[in-house]
């Protein structure tokens, strides 16, 4: 048996240089030729305080299932994984926390890392230590504009405002007649990012579109009934709202307690972050809501999506949100990359050789096929529809489901993010 | 116009109810006992998150939503009961010492809550679903206000005027006052100032907890709420004088109308506003509206 | 003699450290060494002069901030300008603060410093197209006495000419310090510590000598926060935030506040503690932490140097 499965590896291992590798059903494979027996040691930098402490931990329960179904099929190259849990929270104590991982505990890999303010300096700390950093959710990008065009170790997330841009793609297919809009968002880059975005791609589409408020209330704030209230005075078309965690439970509430969205349109860019928490009760149908990368009730979800969300529903009593899913792709691909460069290498490879094969791969993720960049950037697919309330849950879910690439909402390597965006044909 | 006047207007005092509630609790520790309780908003989120679960267990048994607001207030006020282990246990030992190590020791608690909280109620927001829109809104001058809003400004306002009259028209009152005044003159004339101390401070304990407990149906419980919100309750209290249950009111009042009024007109300034009239305060007139003059030397 | 031959070994041990310890510890002294400048400062004003400032983390987000600046936008790297600077710009935002605190003691000069360092983290925060927002603004590896070194791996950059700069720095800062606090002023400071009627009496302006303590703590913790700026690459509001500013106030309390020397083995204590802490109990170290916190006031308010001193009562200090 074990002579048909390494060839099995050895022909999947050829497929992988040609950039695609298949769902790997590695059984119990033996120690391997030129493979250490001792774990590989994988370092997570995860957010567990905080508003974002959410999306830290959707990321870190991720990994740990990844971890644990390799485990049970092997390992990765017959070596077991070992997760080394750090905190990410301010920029200072993170780096610390990396220089450990890295320094101290050596680990091969560093997974994680979501809140920009932090990644910014992880970035330049990945590149002097010389080790893959693979971020789930944060960009090395000032702004709208990238700081690290050509980075040798470190693979940032999607661009902070891809999602903004899809939303703007998507309005006038599903609200037609928009004259005005208003923006809230969160007063710190990502907010300001999503507004931006989001109105350079609206104009595109509906030149006369006027922009009659923008709102940046405090990260944190619990508290939306004052601006709700200005809101409805600027009696806009439409609301568009970038929140992503339990300010966005709270402004939807707070929104349907004065009946906000019965005269005007939302689209909701990230709420999808919270989704489960956007309950029947309080979220109308008929807005625009973005899961980001991961929506766990796709119809059209593999096999593994759908394990994935029982699993978690049944082990955390939650359905999960998009983080699982970055959390779950830059594991994967670093696998698929170590396999891959194996084949090559016939040992276990260095870190050069695993970026070497990182850059352009492609590997199954719990939200379907997603990649990296030959710049370093991820590359998958966006999930936003128009909210329902025919569902067995006691939430909202989407129906009509959109799903836009990053080939699509993206800029390209080295492109001027508004430049890009103008030049559109519509 | 009106309407937009009215919304903006509620929405200030109903942001305004919790802070009084929560500032309300700092004062009367700082009062008596001139403990400035960093960890007042950490009581807050406290009551938030066992307000939620209260309502949680009373869905799940079954209750009929009309009554929520039962389980809420009575899970806020229970827990207020931190109030009295925090004080035997941990402030009691510090009176003789000098003011900064109490603060000290208030943030010493902040940290310990922190992951208290999070290591019992985990880190995704916590809300009470639906409950708050269980009683529906009514118009006011043609804006549309949730009943439940109504509900909590009645209950702080019922709150504020409670404590003024236990404060005027007890005798504990009395001592409150006396004890806040001259505390060993107080003691001079026979008070038991360990037993006031634990009611005290149990006391704005409960304000802060049952403030928590309030604001929930409308807001969600998130990790580190309570560290967001003692910068808000900190402004109230410079604004409205140190130690001043009046200020307290006043201050809160000022706090959010202010805040509704510049979200509404520049939404620029938001917090920024209010930070400026605290240092205005703080230069022009450092007690604030009715606080007892601040020592220098 | 012996106190100085005590702390002859102690510097030589600490400049030791690179050759003998894992980079990751040798890395984890240099927070260590630049918040030992900033409680240098902030004792000052705590231990000799009994105020309690609870927004000290203000000057340290000014000092990085200058580092960053000046990198990032001026093209100034010199590590020499990037702390004079620092100093310059601590003193300068201090004067007006101290001006308007030092009118008050105990709990209000505390909440007033809390309200002046949080108002700066919102200004910062929220003026982000000036001062980079949550984002921050990186910076730059600063050469050291007009070495640029930007050839070797900053990790060497660090464990190595780094570290001993910043140890020159904390050793200078803490000569400068032990002069001031045996001063006459320093004097004068410990008379207004402990009877502020009497020194007022004695002539000693109370309102201006805590102005001075206030100005020569924020000068220090400028520098302080100068050197801690670069490891990080990246400067951000966060450091300003007052529950930073509570850490430092925490650390001087560990090691002791009564002793010149307390705040620094504070210092050293909070981090290697944080350390061993973060990874041993990830889920709860900040609960640990506040029971250490709280441990320390109800139990041992003189912090580490005092509870050394309560060991060894008939040593003449």
């Amino acid at each position: 048996m074990a002579t048909t499965r390494r060839d099995f590896l050895t022909m999947v291992g050829g497929a992988a240089a040609a950039g695609m590798v298949s769902a790997p059903a590695v059984a119990r494979a033996q120690a391997k030729k030129g493979v250490p027996t001792d774990p590989v040691k994988i370092g997570v930098v995860a957010i567990r305080a905080g508003i974002a402490a959410p999306v830290g931990t959707a990321g870190l329960r991720g990994t740990e299932w990844w971890a644990d179904r390799v485990n049970k099929a092997g390992g990765i190259l017959g070596r077991k994984v070992q997760l080394v849990v750090e905190e990410e929270s301010n920029p200072k104590d993170t780096v610390e926390r990396y220089r450990k991982l890295v320094l101290q505990e050596k680990v091969d890999v560093v997974l994680g890392g979501i809140s920009t303010g932090v990644t910014l300096a992880l970035g330049t700390v990945a590149e002097d230590l010389a080790t893959p950093w693979l971020s789930w959710d944060g960009t090395t990008q000032k702004g709208v504009e990238e700081t690290m065009p050509n980075p040798k170790w470190a693979f940032k997330s999607v661009d902070n405002e891809v999602e903004a841009i899809v939303a703007g793609m998507l309005t006038p297919k599903y609200f037609k007649g928009i004259k005005t809009v208003a923006g809230i968002g969160n007063d710190y880059s990502y907010g300001h990012d999503c507004w931006q975005s989001y109105q350079a791609v609206l104009k595109r589409y509906i030149p006369d579109v006027k922009f009659v408020l923008e709102l940046f209330p405090k990260l944190g704030v619990t508290d939306f009934t004052s601006h709700i209230a200005a809101i409805q005075q600027s009696k806009a078309d439409l609301l568009m709202c970038s929140f992503w965690s339990g300010d966005a439970t709270i402004i939807m509430k707070q929104a349907a307690a004065v009946g906000l969205f019965k005269a005007m349109k939302g689209v909701f860019t990230t709420a999808g972050g919270v989704h489960d928490s956007l309950k029947k009760d309080f979220t109308p149908e008929g807005l625009l809501l973005g899961y980001n990368t991961m929506y766990f009730d796709d119809p059209k979800g593999s096999p593994l999506l759908k394990q994935f969300v029982r699993e978690y529903k049944a082990k955390y009593n939650e359905y999960p949100p998009y983080e699982c899913d970055h959390a779950y792709f830059n594991a994967e691909s670093y696998k698929a990359a170590v396999e891959k460069a194996y084949t090559s290498a016939q040992e276990w490879p260095s870190k050069a050789q695993v970026v070497k094969a990182l850059e352009g791969i492609e590997v199954e993720s719990l939200s379907g096929r997603r990649g990296w960049r030959e710049d370093h950037v991820q590359m998958c697919n966006f999930y936003q529809g128009l909210t329902t309330h025919k569902n067995a849950y006691d939430f909202a879910t989407i129906n009509p489901i959109e799903v836009v690439s990053t080939k699509q909402a993206m800029k390209p390597a080295g492109a001027k993010l508004f430049d890009w965006i103008n030049s559109w044909k519509i | 116009m009106t309407q937009h006047v009215v919304s903006v207007l509620m929405s200030g005092i109903f942001h305004a109810s919790i802070l009084f509630l929560v500032s309300a609790g700092l004062q009367v520790v700082f009062g008596v006992q001139k403990i400035f309780n960093l960890a007042c908003g950490s009581f807050y989120a406290l009551g938030a998150y066992v307000g939620v679960s209260a309502v949680q267990a009373y869905a799940a048994a079954g209750g009929p939503p009309a009554f929520f607001i039962v389980p809420l207030v009575l899970g806020g006020l229970l827990i207020g009961i931190v109030g009295v282990v925090v004080e035997r246990g941990l402030l009691r030992f510090v009176y003789d010492r000098d003011e900064t190590f109490q603060l000290l020791l208030t943030f010493a608690l902040v940290l310990m809550l922190e992951d208290a909280i999070r290591l019992t109620w985990g880190t995704s927001p916590l809300s009470t679903g639906g409950m708050y829109l269980v009683y529906g809104q009514v118009r006011i001058l043609g804006a549309a206000v949730p009943v439940y809003n109504l509900i909590v400004i009645a209950a702080s306002l019922a709150i504020a005027v409670g404590i003024g009259a236990l404060l005027t028209r007890t005798a504990f009152g009395r001592i409150i006052r006396a004890a806040a005044g001259n505390r060993e003159m107080a003691e001079a004339l026979g008070v038991d100032l360990r037993r006031l101390y634990a009611v005290v401070f149990t006391l704005g304990t409960a304000l802060g907890t049952i403030g928590g407990a309030l604001v929930i149906p409308a807001t969600a419980a998130m990790s580190e709420m309570g560290i967001e919100l003692i910068v808000e309750a900190f402004a109230v209290v410079v604004i409205g004088g140190l130690g001043s249950m009046r200020g307290a009111f006043v201050g809160a009042l000022v706090v959010g109308v202010l805040r509704a009024v510049a979200i509404s007109v520049y939404p620029e300034l938001e917090m920024l506003l209010i930070y400026l009239i605290v240092i205005a305060v703080l230069v022009l007139r450092p007690r604030g509206l009715f606080g007892a003059a601040a020592t220098a030397t | 003699m012996t106190g100085r031959l005590g702390l002859a070994v102690a510097v030589a041990v600490v400049a030791a450290v690179p050759s003998v310890a894992p980079t990751y510890h040798v890395l984890l002294m240099l927070p260590f060494m630049a918040y030992a400048v900033v409680l240098l400062g902030l004792n000052l004003l705590f231990g000799y002069t009994g105020l309690v400032s609870f927004g000290h983390a203000l000057f340290i987000g000014i000092g990085a901030s200058t580092g960053a600046f000046l990198t990032s936008n001026f093209g100034v790297r010199s590590l020499e300008a990037i702390v004079l600077t620092a100093a310059l710009l601590g003193a300068v935002v201090a004067a007006p603060v101290a001006t308007l605190c030092v009118r008050y003691v105990k709990i209000y000069f505390g909440m007033l410093t809390l309200a002046f360092g949080m108002v700066f983290y919102t200004f910062v925060l929220k003026f982000y197209r000036l001062t980079g927002g949550d984002e921050g603004t990186p910076y730059l590896r600063p050469s050291l006495l007009g070495f640029g070194l930007e050839g070797i791996p900053k990790t060497d950059y660090l464990t190595g000419p780094y570290y001993y700069y910043s140890l020159g720095v904390l050793v200078l800062a803490a000569a400068v310090m032990w002069r001031i606090v045996r001063s006459p002023f320093g004097l004068c400071l410990k008379t207004i510590r402990d009877n502020p009627a009497k020194a007022e009496t004695l002539g000693i302006g109370v309102g201006r000598y805590r102005w001075y303590a206030f100005m020569i703590s924020a000068v220090y913790a400028s520098v302080g926060g100068a050197l801690l700026g670069a490891p990080i690459g990246n400067v951000d509001p966060t450091l300003a935030y007052w529950t930073h500013s509570g850490n430092i106030v925490f650390m001087t309390l560990l090691g002791g506040f009564a002793s010149f020397f307390g705040p620094i083995l504070g210092a050293f204590v909070f981090i290697y503690l944080e350390d061993i802490l973060k990874s041993l109990a990830p889920s709860y170290w900040r609960l640990i932490f506040g029971a250490l916190l709280a441990a320390i006031v109800i139990f041992a308010p003189g912090g580490l140097m005092g509870l050394v001193r309560r060991a060894r009562p008939l040593r003449a200090t």
